[in-house]
């Protein structure tokens, strides 16, 4: 349960799109609302619609979860976010819950009751053949990847620059076939490396790291525990939310949530938090997803940090977490870091446990801005030492760091660092 | 570790046509084929080049800090307001956030430059306030991205000092010289003398231009000269500025011309005695006229004017001629104050007495108020524009006397307003007057609003609608914010369910208004969240 009233920006984070984002904006007028009010578990009111029709909207905050007699599937929808933005101003009231508010949480409450009941019973037992047949099914489609690598590499490369989309789409739809999804995803994007400066060599190198897989995957009966682990989730295997949360690595930490990058593919929304703990130095990413039209887990706000304990997926560099429990409410806080030879040393112990990694977080402290050649912008730490920049638009940086020193968080990708967030004294963090 | 560029280029070619290169470090490739072992190579260094990436080039240069902030960014839920406004929403309260916080000392925070800056490289409105409310951070990150060069010479200082005059840009060097006007008004005349030869005519426009600042007869030289410009504006816009100047030779011309035009003779119409002003317009254009910049055709000597003929050359010389006259020649020649000069009655001088039509006679008084009232404008004279909005004279010209509120003191203006809209409420004129009314709309002028929208509201014709859409999207931006109360009062009144009381008017409070109201509550808070 979080303290007191969410602020404007918290509410505006909720919403599924920007569309009803403008929309909530019409529809927050007390004068459209009659009976709201709120209490500290939930916001609930009634709304005049068009027409004679009224909707009754109502938020649970511990959730958060939503409902509206409305017919917009949109979740939330305009009504309760334009309830939600009139009781982040203050300007419900607190008061008694209505009946149908009351009976709506009740059952909430007992649905999440029995869900739990559900995971607590026994865990769902898989059957060993499906195991195996699905363990087959990767490993031919593997070898048929291992194959056309090859002939990729015998043909040469050369061929790629003017090859059609269906090059690799082909290769990607029969790794979809074999029910290894994750790489199915890396070999379509794959399609967008010739249309890059400096092509071939990130073609060889990501041939090569789907080779390295194939190998691995191969011999996965030799490798420790970790790395076996790691070499699965790459694959495609994924590990049960449930798995994570009873037999994962815990750690408890002051996490500080250093940056956040939606992404959309194949009307998937996948949200990554970068977490940094304060104590162990600890990187971590929290995933979350949305289909359209849902909003994406607005839970933890970059520049702030959190008493929590995470739960890590296993791998050989444990990354991907879960939050586990938390311990005490998000406070305002700039990130510790590093300098960028200390970031370096840090990718490169992680590259030694898990060579595919395509992006680690980089939390520098007191970097500058710089100009390398051609114009092109830089960090600079305060040994002098540099890593290159990778952004479209590099005007807010710029405005933030007005060429001074600032704490700077990013992802560090083998195209150069994308920028992810900054610290200023004025103003706090900003999300770039 | 090296040779990644020859696996490159084998790759490239194919491993058909090429070995793939020996890596000692690598394990030995038996077991696979040539392209296979080309890949376990290239895994092996692709991670080793990775892991070993050593921290970037030398040759870097740092982007110079900028300089330290003197004003305070402003508070944070100022902040959030204003990225709402950069985003869209209520956007045209922009100028009036960024002057609200420049007059109190306060800046727009760093994050949200790029997005204000970005705006005012589309709409030049809003460079000045901008200029004002960026911050020092503003100016050095306009130095680095040519779109927005614009704010550099923005914000009043113009800087540089001396060498502006030099070097500088037109808009620039004017800035400086209206600069030195302020301080010192004789030094900034000779310092465009010694240029002015080379100047350019639209520069020599400029420049002179500034010269509002600090106007004094000690110009009257400079400007009688610059009546001889090859430059037509610079000739015009000498004359209006001899025409603010009291006392120069040039107002002392006009005033002969303009006593030739108006004559005061004592007459008995209907058994009253009483100075009657004969009007006899100017008869022929000469060129000492058009040098004292009253040109042949003057702007509007082509519109309606009354009895549905046009204005006409004659009366429009005679309007102009009035509006260059200095208004103390009137109180001199019929030894009256300005408000019963404005009330005195007027006649055509050629009419015989007590025969001229009605209409004629009201063009012929419309012709000297009209004149009367730019006068007064141009020079500024409480004096003559109070008569002129009191004396119930150019009740059809509600437009000139709109625009002679702004020449009343502050205190005065708002009740004048408020005076002049109910004078002509529930009239199509009603949009453009007001718009002539800088705000903010505040106490009478307010109330007098709200009141023309409750009536305006309430009456459901077509053109009631549309004029009052013009009307709310004028509020939206001057109307005191403290006036949303009165007017949520109209919103609920008119919102309620039909069956909780019997519904005062069937027909929705229109969007304009409601919009209206939301835009008030939102300036309302936002001025809130500013103030210190």
């Amino acid at each position: 349960m979080s303290s007191g009233r969410w602020d404007r920006g918290r509410v505006a984070a909720l919403a599924p799109d920007a569309a009803a984002a403008t929309a909530a904006g019409g529809v927050a007028r007390p004068a459209k609302w009659s009976g709201a009010g709120c209490d500290a578990e939930a916001v609930w009111g009634e709304c005049q619609g068009s027409g004679k029709s009224v909707y009754r909207s109502c938020a649970d905050l511990a959730g958060p979860a939503f409902r509206c007699s409305c017919p917009s599937h949109k979740i939330p929808c305009k009504h309760v976010l334009g309830l939600l933005l009139l009781w982040s101003d203050g300007t419900v009231e607190a008061g008694a819950r209505p009946g149908w508010v009351a009976e709506w949480l009740e059952q909430r409450r007992e649905r999440a009751g029995r869900a739990q009941e559900r995971k607590a019973g026994a865990p769902k037992a898989r059957d060993p053949k499906t195991v195996e047949r699905r363990e087959r099914r990767v490993e031919d489609g593997l070898a048929e990847l291992d194959q056309w690598l090859r002939d990729q590499v015998t043909h040469g490369l050369a061929q790629a620059e003017k090859a059609p989309y269906g090059l690799w789409d082909d290769a990607a739809r029969r790794l979809v076939d074999a029910q290894a999804g994750a790489l199915s995803g890396q070999v379509r994007a794959l399609a967008a490396i010739p249309r890059q400066p400096g092509w071939p060599d990130r073609m060889l190198e990501e041939y090569a790291l789907l080779r390295l897989l194939v190998l691995a995957y191969r011999r996965r009966g030799e490798l420790p525990a970790g790395l076996r682990d790691t070499v699965r989730s790459r694959v495609g295997f994924t590990v049960a939310q449930d798995d994570v949360l009873r037999d994962g690595e815990r750690v408890r930490d002051r996490w500080c949530a250093t940056g956040s990058r939606d992404s959309v593919q194949d009307q998937l929304t996948t949200r990554r938090v970068w977490l940094r703990g304060r104590e162990t130095g600890r990187p971590a990413l929290v995933l979350s997803f949305a289909a359209p039209g849902a909003s994406l887990d607005s839970s933890l706000a970059v520049g702030t940090e959190v008493d929590a304990e995470l739960a890590f997926y296993p791998g050989a560099q444990p990354l991907r977490a879960l939050v586990a429990e938390r311990h005490g409410p998000a406070v305002e806080a700039v990130p510790g870091g590093t300098s960028v030879a200390g970031f370096l040393d840090e990718h490169a112990a992680a590259l030694a446990n898990d060579p595919w990694l395509e992006r680690w977080p980089a939390t520098l402290e007191r970097v500058r801005l710089a100009r390398g050649e051609g114009g092109a912008l830089h960090v600079v730490d305060e040994a002098g030492d540099a890593l290159p920049l990778r952004m479209a638009d590099p005007w807010r940086l710029l405005a933030v760091s007005g060429g001074g020193p600032v704490a700077f968080a990013g992802e560090w990708t083998p195209d150069g660092l994308r920028p992810l967030a900054a610290w200023q004294a004025d103003e706090g963090a900003v999300l770039l | 570790m090296s040779g990644w560029n020859e696996h490159v280029t084998a790759a490239l070619l194919g491993t058909e046509r090429r070995d793939p290169p020996v890596l000692p470090e690598a394990p030995d490739g038996r077991g696979t084929d040539r392209a296979g072992r080309l890949l376990d190579q290239a895994a092996l260094l692709t991670v080793a080049r990775r892991a070993g990436r050593v921290p970037g080039p030398g040759a870097l240069d740092l982007i110079a800090p900028a300089p330290a902030e003197d004003a305070p960014v402003v508070p944070p839920a100022a902040a959030a307001r204003l990225a709402r406004i950069l985003r869209g929403e209520q956007v045209q309260v922009l100028p009036e956030w960024l002057d609200a916080a420049a007059a109190r000392g306060l800046r727009v925070p760093a994050r949200l430059l790029p997005d204000l800056l970005e705006r005012g490289r589309g709409d030049r409105v809003l460079r000045p306030s901008i200029g004002r409310a960026a911050g020092r951070r503003g100016v050095w990150l306009a130095l680095r991205n040519t779109d927005w060069a614009y704010l550099v010479g923005e914000g009043g200082d113009p800087g540089g000092g001396a060498e502006v005059w030099e070097t500088g840009t037109r808009n620039q060097r004017a800035a400086h010289l209206t600069a030195l006007r302020g301080t010192d008004p004789a030094a900034a005349r000779e310092a465009l003398r010694e240029t002015w030869a080379k100047e350019p005519a639209p520069d020599r426009a400029a420049f002179l231009g500034t010269f509002r600042t600090g106007l004094s007869l000690d110009d009257e030289e400079f400007l009688e000269s610059a009546l001889e410009d090859r430059g037509k504006d610079v000739r015009q816009l000498a004359a209006d500025l001899l025409a603010r100047l009291p006392g120069s030779a040039y107002g002392e011309r006009m005033a002969a011309r303009a006593r030739g035009c108006l004559t005061p003779r004592l007459r008995t119409v209907r058994g009253r005695e009483q100075t009657w002003i004969m009007v006899e317009p100017p008869s022929a254009h000469d060129e000492e006229l058009a040098r004292d910049g009253v040109p042949f055709h003057p702007g509007g000597s082509f519109a309606p004017g009354g009895g549905g003929r046009p204005v006409g050359t004659r009366a429009a010389w005679l309007r102009e001629i009035l509006a260059r006259t200095p208004l103390g020649t009137w109180t001199d020649l019929f030894g009256l104050p300005p408000m019963e000069i404005v009330c005195l009655p007027v006649a055509a001088a050629g009419a015989a007495e007590g025969r001229s039509g009605r209409d004629e006679q009201d063009g012929d008084a419309r012709d000297v108020h009209i004149g009367w009232a730019r006068a007064a404008l141009k020079q500024h004279d409480a004096a003559w524009a109070r008569a002129l909005l009191k004396g119930g004279v150019m009740v059809d010209e509600p437009g000139a006397l709109a625009d002679l509120l702004a020449v009343l003191p502050a205190g005065e203006r708002d009740a004048a307003a408020a005076g002049l809209i109910r004078w002509v409420e529930g009239r199509s004129e009603l949009p453009p007057i007001l718009e002539r009314v800088p705000g903010p709309w505040t106490g009478d002028l307010a109330a007098a609003v709200v009141g023309t929208l409750t009536a305006s509201a309430g009456r459901p014709t077509r053109r009631d609608e549309h004029a009052l859409t013009q009307l709310c999207r004028l509020a939206e931006q001057r109307l005191d914010p403290s006036a949303a109360a009165r007017l949520e009062t109209l919103l609920t009144e008119q919102n309620r369910p039909a069956d909780q009381t019997p519904a005062p008017r069937e027909r929705a409070v229109p969007r304009a208004v409601t919009a209206l109201v939301a835009a008030l509550r939102f300036r309302d808070e936002m001025l809130k969240e500013l103030a210190p």
